[in-house]
């Protein structure tokens, strides 16, 4: 039994699953599902679409390099019966899954660093500039309450303004 | 990558020249697009009487016409016999034009179910031609062949394969 990928997706495709292309050059082609399959038919590049592992590869969504990734290539030779080998092997398989699992995650949040700042900094840039789509700028100007609340570095002014205000 | 987009045009074009040669009229974008749509979701079927098949082996033949499938009510799948009348031939080799043959199935386009759940295809239907023993004529077989054929006892012509898929 092997687990084999997807053309298309890069997905694995368990035993019992999918179809396999044979090329008249003998290339073989396996898919996961009808929907990698048809795609393949379509004579779509999975390097342009974009919920396969390979656009996400190419374009450094997915983590490419890394250890664990090692530990996957593929074997031809098969090794001789050894119930500890098989054993240990099994339970390293969960252990390098886990940490590979959160080695992606990691991946990604490090990725989306800086992105709620950049939207906060967008969304006030947006208000600032676009207001006036709301409401008139006359009226903004008797009614504060829509313009955000611009920070005023405040020094020396401040006592001079409470002497005002009493 | 351009190899394989180039294999596959030239797969398509067939099909598609195909569509179009029987609508030639004014609508002819709507035409293009039912021949992509029918290639697309075309349904391929087993090999029954009139399918014509490629011959893959050096026995002379090129083109076989199946004039029956042994074994089977709708046709013959991968793997099986039929018996075939060729169309087309070498000038000189074993088989002549019009001559009534047998031939093991070796590839077809209709997916075949393997014991493991899942499921083959190839690109085309292609036929080796056998005697009534089942021994190939010819010496030599092209492309890739299916290791269904060791099921079905057709040892020598997997030992004759490049590859087996």
């Amino acid at each position: 039994m092997r687990l084999e990928k997807c053309w298309f997706c890069s997905s694995t495709v368990y035993p019992g699953h999918g179809v396999q292309f044979v090329r008249n050059d003998a290339k073989i082609f396996r898919f996961c599902r009808s929907k990698c399959h048809k795609n393949f038919k379509m004579k779509r590049n999975p390097r342009k679409v974009k919920w396969t592992k390979a656009y996400r590869r190419l374009h450094g969504k997915d983590m490419t390099q890394d250890s664990t990734f090692e530990f996957e290539r593929k074997r031809n030779r098969p090794e001789r019966y050894d119930r500890n080998l098989t054993e240990n092997t099994l339970k390293a398989i969960k252990k390098i899954d886990k940490v590979r699992a959160t080695r992606e995650a990691k991946y990604i949040e490090r990725r989306m660093t800086g992105k709620k700042a950049k939207e906060l900094r967008e969304a006030q840039k947006e208000l600032e500039q676009n207001i006036s789509l709301v409401k008139a700028p006359a009226l903004l100007k008797e009614d504060p309450s829509l313009t955000l609340p611009i920070k005023v570095k405040v020094s020396q002014k401040q006592p001079e303004v409470q002497l005002m205000e009493e | 990558m351009a190899a394989t987009f180039a294999s596959k045009c030239s797969r398509v074009g067939r099909s598609l020249w195909g569509g179009l040669g029987n609508n030639l009229s004014g609508l002819l974008s709507a035409s293009h697009e039912t021949a992509c749509n029918h290639f697309l979701s075309q349904q391929r079927t087993f090999i029954q009487m009139r399918t014509v098949l490629k011959v893959v082996d050096n026995s002379g033949a090129k083109k076989v016409m199946c004039i029956q499938a042994l074994k089977g009510k709708k046709g013959a799948r991968l793997g099986d016999t039929i018996i075939a009348s060729v169309k087309e031939a070498y000038p000189n080799g074993k088989v002549k034009k019009g001559k009534v043959v047998y031939g093991v199935v070796v590839r077809a386009a209709m997916q075949r179910g393997r014991c493991d759940g899942s499921e083959v295809k190839f690109d085309d239907n292609a036929v080796v031609l056998v005697d009534k023993q089942g021994q190939p004529i010819g010496t030599r077989v092209f492309g890739p062949v299916p290791h269904e054929l060791r099921q079905k006892k057709h040892v020598k012509i997997l030992s004759l394969a490049g590859h087996i898929a």
